[in-house]
């Protein structure tokens, strides 16, 4: 027998009230796991950006169009190492509610600016590179509809008519899957060839949607924003350049405040859990009031049956939050499949599980505080009422 | 088989403050107990039986005066060192056994030997001789609320005797029990007095139980009014 | 009448008893108000975001996008389409006998959020929010009968002047009658604010289409167009005559029909999100009303079993206590409603849009339907963790009546 072992079975005493606590416990750290995740997923995704590259954008918003001229503008501007360059396409499968992330993209840069990105086998990056009708599909979109590379599938624009037939739609081939070489990378979208689209759109050509490029060194961010931007001003399309991170960051912010609300839940949900676990020990250790006296009287010291308490509450709190946070990382899980377009990367990550297990120990010291203490001054004499 | 002095109390006050009164119990009370005693302290309610107790379990301090156990001080220890002098030097038992609830009988003796530094087998061997002398062996896994009320006074008195402390001190012992198993428990006290030499010191308003002590003494209003009754 | 009687002292009991386990009792209240706080902020959220859609359609007017459009954003339509809906059957004549009907730019420009301003209120560091810029018709403003112009004047057309919607004066920095505000080149002189019915155009900036059109480079493009009908019945009418000419490859709806499809899946969104959290967390506060509800019952087991013993019945027992927990949620579900009307109703936020691309700002309404399913959920709550509570009470053995030591 050890002081684990009382601790253990003062904990169990009351089976049904424990097994409460529990269950509020876990319900707590459930929610924290998964709000906690995608808080975290949304959170760095934007951190991740490469701190070396910039996006440069009509100034207007970012879904004005640029000149395609300007593509090879800013090429030239000293410290850019590559530019490419990205277009909306607006699509969809088969299902208008089916959009799919499409872009119409220059293969050889747009590779190369995110080859830390993306993971791409050579065959597939021939192919899309020397075969115009073909598209790269992100993993999670290939997964999701079941493409292999050489499917021939037809993808709908809810914005451009095909010149060929007046239609909506343009047939591409699978030339192959670009998987994610981070965690966070985002793979749910599909490229294919800015000529192929340049030359078959019915308006709107020459232009592209955005840049992205690579400078040198992230030194040289400031400095070459702002020739980018100095270069056309006051011309017909002025632009705004900035990082990756800035650009992330705001189109984030556009969503509303989602860090408020998810500190706002989170914090509901552990008020809760903390009324009712601490106001539970604290019940719970009154009814053991005599008991804890004897132990007294017996010669245990005022520290040690502190600690008893202490980590009763503690254990408590971690058998509740320990299985919530495994749910929660199987419920991040499936959503991961689920949500992958809306929330990029999402899992239950090492930072996310320590900041949990933290407020497990919190949580098991605050409820644990006040009752250990009353244990703690607690008088022999009155509390077996021996006077 | 009484022999040098175990406890010896001088000019020992106690007194209360509850509100604005201040209540004496005590006011210069001596007392001195010898090694190998077994004293019953019988009296009225309020006449400081309890209060008595406390201070030679060393779970109260007095207000006054000095109160020495084996030649040494205890009056003067502190909250810390008084808990471990308790775990080594007294055994209580309470009239409503106390014992935990939780524990299975040789959990409840073995709770001392949390506070000593024996190892498992040690402690494992002590609890059984401690059981088997208290008859209740055979209850070894059993938990207080399956056992009548002299089965748990006897699990507690092993759980007083299991680090071997120099002095027993019960309060009421008997007072929640029929007669023959209060004669039962009174008779296990006489031979942990006489076979075993250990030191008892009993409250109890029964005058049959007291008739077990080899000497009652009257309490009343904080004053022993008669001193010897040997038995 | 005698087992009415019965149940009343058993349940005047038990409520009486509340005080005595106070903080218990104020946990469960609490645990529960959070709950219900949660739930209908988020409902409140969703009420709000779908009434301004909801509210922003006509159903006499009809909106015309280019076939598989689906929202204005992506919709492109030519001059020539909007002079044949002119002459089309269905379509309101103005008091000047020329047709209501209003080709629209919409093109999407920035601003920043009064929220997110940085501390040190420097403008080129504030991330970007979009706003919807729509240039109007010459009818533009007689399509929307509805419309107040609450401060300053129309725009005059062939100029930059701007009409500011109220919403987006209020949530975006520099949109006060005479700034001048940039818009990608150009230069913009907010002329007027105007008020339509609490609708997404309150989150919108107006100009005249021609001047619009000349800026952004997107001459003679409009993306939708908004026709007045004669009556809710002219739609059929219109459909026809645009499903039979060749020219006219265009998607016809009305106007509600079109904002209560594209609030329908925000909105849902935000009510999926609301239900399933509120649902987790009912489960902890669930935990938390049957701690203090069999605590309740054992704190007075003595007087039930006192009752039982002078012939009051189980029943009676068993609904006292019920009585109780349905009490305790009830407080609980009043006091979050009251909280989140408190706190929430009346807040402002805004959003992306999924369809429009922009910023749609919306007011938290905590109507009294929604406030509803909250005291609802708060009930369940008290209902479940009082069964079995009540249960146990109805079976307490009077023996213990004489109690124990």
């Amino acid at each position: 027998m050890s002081d684990l072992y009382l601790l253990w079975r003062n904990l169990f005493r009351r089976k049904l009230r424990t097994f409460l606590m529990m269950l509020a416990i876990f319900v707590a750290f459930v929610i924290y796991g998964v709000l906690g995740s995608i808080h975290y997923a949304f959170q760095h995704g934007v951190d991740q950006a490469a701190d070396n590259r910039l996006v440069v954008t009509n100034k207007i918003t970012f879904i004005q169009p640029l000149p395609f001229a300007y593509v090879s503008k800013v090429a030239a501007v000293k410290g850019v190492k590559t530019v490419t360059y990205s277009s909306w396409f607006g699509g969809y499968y088969q299902d208008a509610r089916n959009q799919i992330g499409t872009f119409a993209v220059d293969p050889e840069s747009y590779m190369e600016v995110f080859r830390d990105t993306l993971r791409i086998d050579p065959a597939a990056r021939d192919t899309f590179i020397h075969d115009r009708t073909t598209m790269l599909v992100g993993e999670a979109i290939a997964t999701k509809y079941g493409w292999k590379p050489g499917d021939r599938i037809p993808i709908n624009s809810n914005i451009f008519t095909n010149k060929a037939d007046g239609s909506h739609t343009w047939e591409l081939t699978v030339a192959g899957i670009a998987y994610p070489k981070t965690d966070s990378a985002n793979t749910s979208f599909i490229l294919f060839q800015h000529e192929n689209f340049n030359e078959s759109k019915t308006f709107g050509k020459d232009t592209v949607g955005w840049m992205t490029l690579e400078t040198d060194s992230a030194d040289l961010n400031d400095k070459v924003a702002t020739a980018i931007d100095d270069m056309f001003a006051n011309s017909t399309a002025e632009t705004n350049t900035q990082s990756e991170k800035a650009f992330g960051k705001a189109f984030l912010a556009q969503l509303g405040n989602i860090a408020l609300i998810i500190t706002l839940v989170v914090g509901a949900a552990f008020a809760t859990i903390l009324m009712i676990v601490g106001n539970t020990m604290v019940m719970a250790v009154r009814e053991r009031t005599k008991e804890i006296a004897v132990l007294k009287t017996l010669g245990f010291p005022s520290w040690r049956i502190w600690r008893q308490v202490l980590g009763e509450s503690l254990l408590l709190s971690l058998l509740g939050g320990v299985p919530g946070l495994v749910l929660a990382g199987l419920l991040v899980t499936v959503l991961a499949k689920s949500a992958s377009s809306a929330i990029p990367g999402l899992a239950l990550t090492m930072p996310v599980m320590g900041l949990g297990l933290g407020f497990m120990v919190l949580l098991g010291l605050i409820t644990g505080f006040l009752p250990a203490w009353t244990a703690l001054r607690l008088n022999i004499v009155t509390a077996l009422g021996r006077l | 088989m009484t022999g040098q002095t175990l406890i010896h109390l001088q000019d020992v006050s106690k007194r209360f403050v509850k509100g604005k009164d201040t209540i004496t119990i005590f006011d210069h009370l001596g007392l001195t107990i010898p090694a190998g005693d077994f004293v019953a302290v019988m009296g009225p309610s309020g006449s400081g039986k309890t209060t008595l107790l406390n201070l030679l379990g060393g779970i109260d301090q007095p207000t006054e005066g000095a109160i020495t156990f084996d030649g040494a001080r205890v009056d003067t220890l502190t909250e810390g060192q008084l808990a471990r002098w308790r775990a080594h030097n007294v055994g209580f038992i309470f009239q409503f056994y106390n014992l935990m609830p939780t524990l299975s009988a040789a959990r409840n003796v073995e709770l001392p030997l949390l506070l000593t530094a024996f190892g498992r087998s040690e402690r494992k061997r002590r609890v059984e001789a401690a059981l088997s002398l208290v008859g209740l062996a055979e209850r070894a896994n059993h938990y207080p609320r399956e056992m009548s009320g002299g089965q748990q006074q006897r699990v507690a008195i092993a759980r007083a005797l299991i680090s071997d402390p120099k002095l027993l001190l019960c309060d009421e012992p008997t007072g929640d029990l029929d007669r023959s198993t209060a004669d039962e428990i009174l008779a296990m006290l006489q031979l942990l007095n006489r076979e075993m030499g250990k030191t008892i010191v009993m409250v109890t308003h029964d005058p049959e139980a007291a008739k077990y002590a080899r000497r009652t003494l009257h309490l009343d209003k904080g004053r022993f009014t008669e001193r010897e009754m040997v038995a | 009448m005698r087992a009415l009687n019965e149940i009343a002292v058993v349940t005047t009991i038990c409520i009486k008893s509340i005080p005595q386990r106070f903080w218990t009792s104020l946990s469960t209240v609490v645990a529960v108000s959070l709950v219900v706080t949660v739930l209908l902020a988020f409902l409140a959220m969703a009420a709000g975001f779908q009434q301004t859609l909801r509210g922003t359609g006509a159903k006499d007017m009809a909106i015309m996008l280019r076939a598989g459009a689906q929202a204005e954003l992506n919709s492109g339509i030519v001059r020539n389409q909007a002079r044949l809906i002119e002459e089309a059957p269905g379509v309101l004549k103005g008091p000047d006998g020329k047709p209501l009907v209003s080709p629209e730019l919409y093109v999407i420009v920035d601003g920043i959020k009064k929220s997110t301003l940085p501390a040190d209120g420097d403008l080129k560091k504030a991330p970007r929010a979009n706003v919807t810029l729509r240039g109007l018709g010459p009818a533009g403003i007689a399509v929307r009968p509805g419309l107040k112009i609450v401060e300053g004047r129309q725009f005059n057309p062939g100029t930059n002047e701007l009409l500011v919607g109220r919403a987006l004066q209020k949530d975006f920095v520099g949109f006060n009658l005479g700034d001048t505000v940039k818009l990608g080149n150009s230069s913009w002189v907010v002329v007027g604010v105007f008020e339509l019915g609490g609708s997404v155009f309150e989150s919108e900036l107006w100009a005249d289409t021609p001047v619009v059109q000349d800026l952004f480079h997107r001459q003679n493009v409009f993306q939708s167009i908004r026709a007045r009908l004669t009556g809710p019945d002219a739609l059929g009418a219109l459909k026809d005559y645009v499903a039979n000419d060749p020219q006219l490859k265009l998607d016809v709806t009305t106007e509600a029909e079109y904002y209560a499809q594209q609030a329908s899946r925000t909105s849902d969104l935000i009510q999926k999100l609301g239900w399933p959290l509120a649902i987790a967390m009912a489960f902890g506060a669930l935990a938390g009303a049957l701690n203090t509800m069999y605590s309740s019952v054992a704190a007075r087991a003595q007087e039930i079993a006192t009752l039982r013993c002078i012939g009051f019945s189980g029943t009676s027992s068993f609904l006292g206590t019920l009585a109780e927990s349905l009490v305790l949620s009830l407080a609980g579900g009043v006091v979050g409603a009251l909280f989140t009307w408190v706190a929430f109703d009346g807040l402002t936020g805004s959003t992306l849009s999924g369809a429009s691309f922009s910023q749609i700002v919306f007011t938290f309404h905590l109507t009294p339907a929604v406030a509803l399913q909250g005291i609802v959920l708060a009930l369940v709550v008290g209902f479940i963790g009082g069964v079995l509570p009540a249960w146990r009470a109805a079976r307490i053995p009077i023996v213990e009546a004489y109690g124990t030591p």
